[in-house]
């Protein structure tokens, strides 16, 4: 009896090769499942010339600002250099007629004392 | 090879072409031992591109900017040394010597002599002519405690610098250039 069983359990049980059809599916579905986890958000994949030109797009947008910013930097240090001078013009000039004042007062007070002073024109 | 022989000839005849045209800027020594002993020293060395540059860092709309600009016109440089002591008769007159020397050499006139007994401050300006245009200013104030070298360098207006009269100071001076000197007219 038991052995029937067994026999006829055996029999229902061997094992069957898969039908074409769902070999297809199975791998159509296996695939498709690899293709989500790779690209998670969905988002397409970039090609290599899209990715080349957000390269050339980045180094060119960094230049530009390099660029920029040592323009920047330039035109301060020109503008702190324009200024110094502007003051040393100007304390020059200040020094200058500080100066002149000394002899013209010389000058005037000859007129007002002879004996005391002495200039020469 | 005759490019090269031309550059040979200029630069043998250069210092010679040099010495023959009289030069108004003064060769300021260092002057350390002057300043070793200074409690204030001021040293301004402005040449031509420095006059340019504050030049364009002048408002014309500023009466003391418009004023400076005017005589900045045609400068070619303003060299300036002054050193202050905090005790009379710290520097000898020796030690303006090489200056003074070159004040001696031809082109350069004695405009103005001033010894104050009183002050005890001595002025002595000198200009520099040339085809009847002053090229050159320098002046040499001696005070008991500071001594000023001043060296301008350029076409010097003096209309120009009497105008300067409230502007920083300057008075008006009564005193008339050298014969067959006159201001430049810019």
């Amino acid at each position: 009896m038991s052995e029937d069983l067994e026999s006829r359990l055996r029999a229902a049980l061997r094992p069957v090769a898969p039908s074409h059809e769902f070999s297809q599916n199975l791998i159509a579905r296996v695939t498709a499942d690899q293709g989500s986890e790779a690209n998670p958000g969905g988002t397409r994949r970039r090609s290599p010339k899209t990715t080349a030109w957000w390269l050339s797009a980045s180094m060119a947008a960094s230049l530009l600002i390099a660029a920029g910013v040592q323009h920047q930097l330039q035109e301060r240090r020109e503008t702190q250099r324009g200024l110094e001078a502007r003051r040393q013009v100007i304390e020059a000039l200040r020094m200058t007629s500080q100066k002149l004042n000394l002899a013209y007062e010389v000058i005037k007070s000859q007129s007002s004392f002879p004996a005391d002073d002495k200039p020469g024109v | 090879m005759r490019i090269c022989s031309v550059r040979i000839f200029f630069a043998l005849m250069a210092p010679g072409l040099a010495w023959a045209s009289p030069n108004p800027r003064l060769v300021l020594p260092e002057f350390s031992a002057l300043a070793q002993k200074a409690t204030e020293s001021v040293t301004i060395t402005l040449d031509a591109s420095l006059l340019a540059m504050a030049g364009r860092f002048l408002n014309g709309n500023d009466p003391q900017d418009a004023a400076t600009k005017e005589i900045l016109k045609g400068l070619q440089g303003i060299y300036i040394r002054s050193y202050t002591f905090d005790k009379d008769a710290a520097y000898q007159q020796s030690d303006i010597n090489a200056v003074r020397n070159q004040l001696s050499a031809p082109g350069w006139n004695r405009l103005v002599e001033t010894r104050s007994r009183k002050t005890q401050a001595d002025v002595d300006i000198y200009i520099m002519v040339e085809n009847n245009r002053a090229i050159g200013l320098a002046l040499i104030a001696s005070e008991p405690r500071q001594i000023t070298i001043v060296n301008i360098v350029g076409a010097i207006d003096l209309d120009k610098l009497h105008k300067l009269e409230g502007q920083f100071g300057v008075p008006k001076l009564d005193i008339d250039p050298p014969k067959g000197a006159e201001a430049p007219r810019n």
